[in-house]
């Protein structure tokens, strides 16, 4: 019935099989240029941190990548299939994955409520006008609770739940919906230091089984997940490497580190 | 478990008291409450579109306009002194123009097919659905929402109501349709004054309500309560969003028309009031006072509003200060109880909650 999500594959191919590609990507708002030619690739497994001040435009890319805005030029690609401007709900379908900034999830609802909306891969009206939901949680929904340590509040109206609860509701929803990379906008923003630890072995437990993009402008929890680093400065990618290699960028320095976040890394 | 009891309970309830009600009624209050229960109908499509769905369709008193002109062709059709054309027509047709339906009055023909009361009822329920998918395609497609989708209906229902004023050699303009046959099926009369009608609406509203209950109970019925909440979201997670209010916008369109093609036999007479902006924002008000988040909120919303105005318009003294009182109570329940009184039977019903425990959770 569902599909098995890709905790559960063992076939993993690491760092080779591209799973989403940029080609030139660029959006301007009224000639202002908010994403400029990024070229991005992602690979299988993979775990990629975006980084950039504030307004360098990572949000705009995660906004172009899923569809909520249209480029101004260039396609995007998931592994061989052109998105660009198939709709939201067909780049969702398509297996692209999306967590806000801030949490956007159904408050009204409850927490297993919301997990079988992300869940439900039958999209149609009709499949779900002929459907009813279970009263418990399938397999899919029970490991991604469990994982982001929600299963104790399945039955809890998603606004109950503290910040941090709300943000691992969403990255819950994310991966239930099984995709093929998920992008993370800031998962950790907001949170408390523990909360913060546990997000990032939790980003952690996600590398090689899952494709994860993920954007964050704390130095510190960059380098505790510590992978290939994407730096963006002014809707351009800047420079590409990992944590060190990234922190001798004389470029990245100037730019970037150099101000405030890297003292305090 | 328990809130489904008692929500089981207070349906039960409700039915119960509808079907004793005639019981105890004479022929004068039989049809006034047949009414109401018309405008219970048209309720619960305002709570399925609004209230599970969030799209406020301020013009649903279009297609139940259209509902009752459907079937008042057929019912007008069946008089034996409308043969063989309608009365009014014969008032609009030019002075050697055919006494046929085919050619008395430009576009008579149109009546033709209405012949057929099975036509006349058909059309009642798939004309406002087709309006309403045509309509909800362009809106839905462009991403209207809100208080844009509110103002557009309202429009069309005032389109709706012009083209029918404004054509009476085909419509009966102003006046309507009125003088109407009794509903009469398979030999069976309705006696609109007789416990007959009074049961037909009774039966319908609860089939109506049953189905509406059935729908949003579904996993579509789930993802339109994550719709209604934010529907952007609802999109990333591959859902085509306009879908789904497209269909429920339906649906809620084809509930009004059967309350439409009801109320042309319960009240004998179509006519473009029916399409008025204030009928249309009434029902919203019904629906808003009951509960629009509650199937049987909307309907008892529907009734009490209904009764309570009845009564007062009955009082030289209470008359005038009616609307201003009915207008009053929808803004303080859009500012301090949005779940009507629904919301209030249900805090009342509701024992304050323990916190859920793991226990309950997990088993
Ligand atoms: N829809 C929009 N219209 C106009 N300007 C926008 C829009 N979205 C983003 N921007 C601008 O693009 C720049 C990048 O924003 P954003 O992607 O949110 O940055 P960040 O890297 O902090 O996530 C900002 O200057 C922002 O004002
Ligand atoms: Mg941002």
């Amino acid at each position: 019935m569902n599909a098995i999500p890709n905790t559960f594959r063992s076939d993993m191919n690491l760092g080779t099989e591209p799973v989403l590609r940029t080609k030139d990507l660029t959006v301007k708002f009224d000639g202002f240029a908010a994403v400029n030619n990024v070229n991005l690739t992602v690979s299988r497994g993979e775990l990629r941190v975006i980084i950039g001040a504030n307004g360098a435009g990572k949000s705009t890319l995660l906004d172009l990548l899923c569809g909520k805005t249209l480029p101004t030029e260039g396609e995007v690609w998931l592994r061989d299939r052109n998105i660009t401007g198939i709709g939201e709900a067909a780049i969702a379908r398509s297996g692209v994955g999306r967590k806000f900034q801030t949490p956007s999830v159904f408050k009204e609802m409850t927490v297993l409520e919301n997990l079988q909306v992300a869940s439900n891969r039958r999209t149609g009206v009709f499949a779900n006008l002929f459907s009813w939901r279970p009263p418990r949680p399938t397999e899919v929904e029970a490991e991604v609770a469990s994982r982001t340590g929600l299963s104790g509040v399945l039955n809890r109206r998603a606004s109950e739940l503290s910040h941090g609860q709300l943000q691992w509701l969403e990255l819950a929803m994310v991966l239930s919906q099984d995709p093929q990379i998920v992008l993370l906008d800031e998962p950790a923003a907001g949170m408390t230091a523990a909360e913060t630890d546990k997000t990032a072995q939790l980003l952690l437990d996600l590398a090689g089984s899952h494709t994860v993009l993920v954007i964050e402008h704390d130095m510190a929890f960059v380098k505790r997940i510590c992978r290939k680093i994407t730096v963006m400065h002014q809707g351009a990618i800047l420079a590409e490497g990992t944590a060190s290699e990234i922190e001798r960028n004389q470029a990245v320095v100037e730019a970037y580190l150099g101000s405030a976040t890297l003292s305090h890394a | 478990m328990k809130e489904r009891t008692i929500t089981f309970a207070a349906y039960l309830l409700f039915f119960a008291v509808v079907f004793a009600l005639p019981l105890a009624l004479n022929s004068f209050w039989t049809n006034r409450i047949a009414v109401y229960l018309v405008y219970a109908i048209c309720a619960v499509g305002i709570s399925l579109s609004w209230g599970y769905a969030g799209i406020l369709s301020l013009g649903q008193g279009l297609f139940f306009g259209i509902g009752a002109y459907m079937i008042a062709m057929s019912l007008t059709l069946a008089v034996p002194d409308n043969n063989p054309v309608p009365q009014f027509m014969l008032l609009n047709m030019e002075p050697n123009a055919l006494r046929d339906l085919c050619c008395v009055t430009p576009g008579s023909f149109l009546w033709e097919p209405f012949r057929y009361l099975s036509i006349g009822i058909l059309a009642g329920i798939v004309v406002p659905c087709v309006i309403a998918a045509a309509l909800g395609y362009v809106m839905f497609k462009r991403r209207t929402s809100g208080v844009y989708v509110s103002i557009i209906t309202l429009a069309l229902a005032l389109i709706g109501q012009m083209l029918i004023i404004n054509n009476q050699p085909l419509t009966g303009g102003f006046n309507g349709l009125a003088d109407l046959a009794p509903l009469s099926v398979g030999g069976v009369e309705f006696d609109p004054y007789g416990k007959s009608v009074y049961y037909l609406v009774a039966a319908v509203l609860l089939i109506v309500v049953l189905l509406s209950r059935l729908v949003v109970s579904t996993r579509l019925g789930h993802v339109l309560k994550a719709v209604r909440e934010d529907d952007s979201r609802v999109r990333y997670l591959g859902y085509n969003v306009e879908s789904y209010k497209l269909f429920i916008y339906c649906l809620s369109a084809a509930v009004a028309g059967v309350a439409g093609l009801l109320f042309a036999v319960t009240s004998e007479f179509a006519s473009p009031s029916l399409m008025s902006t204030s009928f249309s924002i009434s029902m919203v008000i019904w629906a808003a006072l009951g509960g629009r988040g509650s199937l049987l909120g909307a309907c008892v919303g529907a009734l009490i509003v209904n009764f309570i105005g009845s009564v007062a318009s009955e009082n030289a003294a209470l008359q005038p200060v009616w609307p201003i009182v009915l207008g009053l109570m929808f803004v303080l329940v859009v500012l301090v109880m949005p779940e009507g009184i629904a919301g209030i039977a249900k805090s009342w019903v509701a024992k304050p909650r323990q916190p859920r425990s793991l226990k309950e959770v997990t088993q």
